[in-house]
């Protein structure tokens, strides 16, 4: 009898799916978070206040700052304060390696500032997993691949697409199992689609550069040259120092044509071949503009080069960015995508446990080996969602807890979130299986309902300003939720398929 | 051997995930390749279109690696890719023939 | 924008409800009996369109650009909302938008 393409692909989506379904929760759930990487950053952030301050007197500070103590640097890069980051933040030298400050916005002085991980933290493991950034992003664009296949196999097996579209049995063990998974599958079927295809474009031409390859011979620089208009650097052969142009009028002019700005870059302060580069806030449309800046001669304050006009397949291809990074459509339209980032993630974690509880009878009479292994997988489904919960919200707590003068903190609090998660793997192998999962989501709600109270005490004051309140509400929402799963544990028909077993066995985790 | 014993089997497991993710690499880079040189546009618009599609055609490669009726014509994807290598790195060799 | 955010949002839940209504087996869940030929009919008519006027609210709220994309989000949030309330709350998951309509008017009457 031959295997029907319903079998092949059934088998294709369970084990694809279980394979590389720990490691796609991890990318869905940090991506969720990354949504709101700036407004958990400013809560990682305590000594930043909320401010309003005009960009003109924001830089005006900036500038002085800079001035007084990098008057020679290559490179100034200010950081705006934004509606999303209320900071303002100078650097001299390049903008990764180089000399950053905080300063306030309202006086211009330094600010001494936590060294934090910040939410950005969980915007690098979602597309490189904390590792270096090669391999990192090819094993989430391979994780990303798996995810296309298990869409497509399992929109292929599932029969009654239409029929239970809107179909959920709860209280029936397996079949509400599978009856979540179909039901948060099929109905954000077009958020997952769009995620994961996105997804896999932003680093497309490091996954599949067969096309550069071919009409470029793999240059790159010269793809991008043709892509977008991009200014030639005026080469001088001699610079010689030359005051920097007023940046007021500059920064109005840019406001106007490109909407509220993000950030300044000075390259060659002070010096004659100066120029000055002005970069928006994304949002203004779907199509990420990052990299799309207007340039000033940074003596005569002449614009070099305005944003750039793009084709429509580069539009395309930038939209197509832009509806993976959801930058766009203000707060609303960000609590969308949260929102679906986490039912995605949580209807992976359905697939994951599904595959357990399917098989639960059955291995009860499989091999010494066979049973070690389902045995491993109960435990990575724990760890991978209960003890990755646990760890994203202690990298909060570590926020609060690791003293403020910690030399490298930032790299503490990463190593302290890695510590936590390896632990939960220890505990959800040594534990019984609903022991495990029932402590772990405990944990995790109770760091979570518990988080209001942590800052209180650690700042000294409650949050402090409405960005840092509407996280922790939210965060004591998804506390609640996490109690409320714990509760649903202990019912007794989540036991009920196990009284056809004998008594000893039913201590087979 | 028949597929319905191949779920139990290790090499014809292997061998299939392998042509999926292996061979239908190869396959749709050349088929992008392939693409960027066929399509009638501007370099900058092919190459965008065709990267654009190129997981598209990975997807079904690898769909079609344990769909194929035996594990000899789920590696068809390779031999497949050949002539789509010519049109997308040798195009002037094409071009003489034509 | 958060007045048609929200009543977008109506619209995609009530346009969720009217089709899922539509379908036997859910009508029987929430009634207890089968639907006619013409319940189901006018039910699925009622739903396309309010799925229509739920696409025309987002576009009030973001433009004609990013509409479509939060009305997808609209739709699979509100119709993974009602499918998890209906084997609950069967009643509550029907008369929802009955009860979120005058809140709706009321907040529309007051941002003026």
């Amino acid at each position: 009898m031959k295997q029907t393409l319903t079998q092949s692909m059934a088998w294709l989506h369970t084990w694809g799916g279980l394979l590389f379904g720990w490691l796609l929760f991890a990318i869905f759930l940090t991506g969720s978070l990354a949504v709101f990487d700036q407004e958990i950053d400013h809560w990682m952030q305590p000594e930043i206040q909320q401010t309003s301050v005009s960009s003109a007197q924001a830089v005006e500070h900036a500038v002085a700052y800079l001035q007084r103590q990098h008057a020679d640097a290559s490179a100034w890069n200010i950081s705006l304060p934004s509606a999303r980051m209320p900071a303002l933040r100078v650097t001299a030298g390049d903008r990764r390696s180089g000399i950053s400050t905080y300063l306030d916005p309202l006086t211009g002085e330094p600010l001494v500032v936590r060294d934090t991980a910040g939410g950005t933290f969980f915007f690098r493991f979602h597309y490189s997993l904390s590792m270096p950034r090669n391999p990192g992003i090819w094993i989430v664009g391979l994780a990303a691949m798996a995810m296309l296949v298990a869409l497509i196999s399992g929109i292929i097996i599932h029969k009654k697409f239409f029929k239970e579209f809107f179909t959920f049995r709860p209280n029936k063990g397996q079949r509400s199992w599978l009856d979540a998974h179909n039901a948060s599958a099929v109905l954000l079927l077009p958020f997952h689609l769009m995620i994961t295809y996105t997804g896999l474009l932003i680093f497309a031409l490091i996954y599949m550069p067969a096309a550069l390859d071919s009409l470029y011979k793999g240059d790159f620089a010269a793809f991008y040259r043709e892509h977008i208009d991009v200014m030639e650097e005026p080469h001088q052969a001699q610079t010689h120092p030359a005051p920097l142009t007023a940046l007021a009028p500059l920064l109005a002019q840019a406001e106007a044509r490109m909407g509220p700005l993000s950030g300044v870059v000075i390259e060659h302060p002070g010096r004659s071949d100066a120029h000055i580069e002005m970069r928006r806030v994304l949002g203004n449309r779907i199509a990420l503009t990052k990299g799309h800046n207007m340039v000033f001669d940074g003596v005569t304050g002449e614009l070099l080069a305005g944003p750039p006009e793009l084709r429509p397949s580069v539009l395309a291809q930038r939209v197509m960015f832009g509806l993976h990074f959801a930058q766009f459509g203000g707060y609303p339209m960000r609590w969308l995508y949260f929102v679906c980032g986490l039912l995605s993630s949580a209807m992976i974690a359905t697939g994951l446990v599904l595959f357990t509880v399917k098989r639960r009878r059955k291995y009860v009479t499989e091999s010494a080996l066979g049973q070690q292994l389902y045995r491993l997988v109960e435990s990575l489904n724990v760890a991978a969602i209960a003890g990755l919960t646990v760890a994203c919200i202690g990298l909060l707590w570590l926020n609060r807890l690791l003293p403020v003068e910690l030399a490298q903190r930032a790299g503490w609090e990463v190593r302290g979130f890695f510590a936590l998660w390896l632990l939960s793997l220890l505990h959800a192998w040594l534990r019984p299986r609903l022991q495990a999962w029932r402590e772990q989501l405990s944990l995790a709600a109770l760091l979570c309902l518990g988080l209001p109270l942590l800052s209180a005490i650690s700042d000294g004051q409650a949050w402090g300003d409405s960005m840092r309140l509407w996280l922790e509400v939210t965060v004591v929402a998804l506390g609640l939720l996490l109690a409320w799963s714990v509760w649903r544990l202990r019912q007794p028909q989540m036991q009920h398929s196990e009284r056809r077993v004998r008594p000893a066995q039913a201590q087979v985790n | 051997m028949s597929k319905a014993n191949e779920t139990t089997q290790a090499w014809p497991i292997c061998s299939r995930v392998l042509a999926g993710l292996l061979g239908g690499y190869v396959f749709t880079y050349a088929l992008t390749a392939a693409l960027a040189q066929l399509l009638p546009l501007d370099r900058v618009d092919a190459l965008l279109i065709a990267s654009l599609l190129s997981f598209s055609f990975y997807t079904l490669a690898i769909l079609w690696a344990f769909a194929a009726r035996s594990v000899w014509r789920a590696w068809a994807v390779v031999p497949a890719a050949a002539p789509l290598a010519l049109i997308g790195f040798w195009p002037h060799l094409l071009e003489r023939l034509a | 924008m958060m007045t048609a955010f929200l009543g977008s949002l109506l619209l995609a839940y009530s346009s969720m409800l009217a089709l899922c209504q539509g379908l036997e087996r859910h009508y029987k869940q929430v009634w207890g009996r089968a639907p006619t030929l013409l319940q189901r009919r006018v039910l699925r008519g009622v739903g396309w369109l309010l799925l229509v006027a739920s696409l025309w609210g987002c576009a009030q709220a973001w433009g004609w650009a990013m509409g479509p994309v939060g009305w997808f989000g609209m739709l699979s949030l509100s119709g993974l909302a009602l499918a998890l309330l209906l084997p609950y709350a069967p009643r509550l998951a029907v008369y929802a938008p009955v009860l979120g309509l005058p809140c709706w008017l009321l907040l529309y009457a007051l941002a003026g």
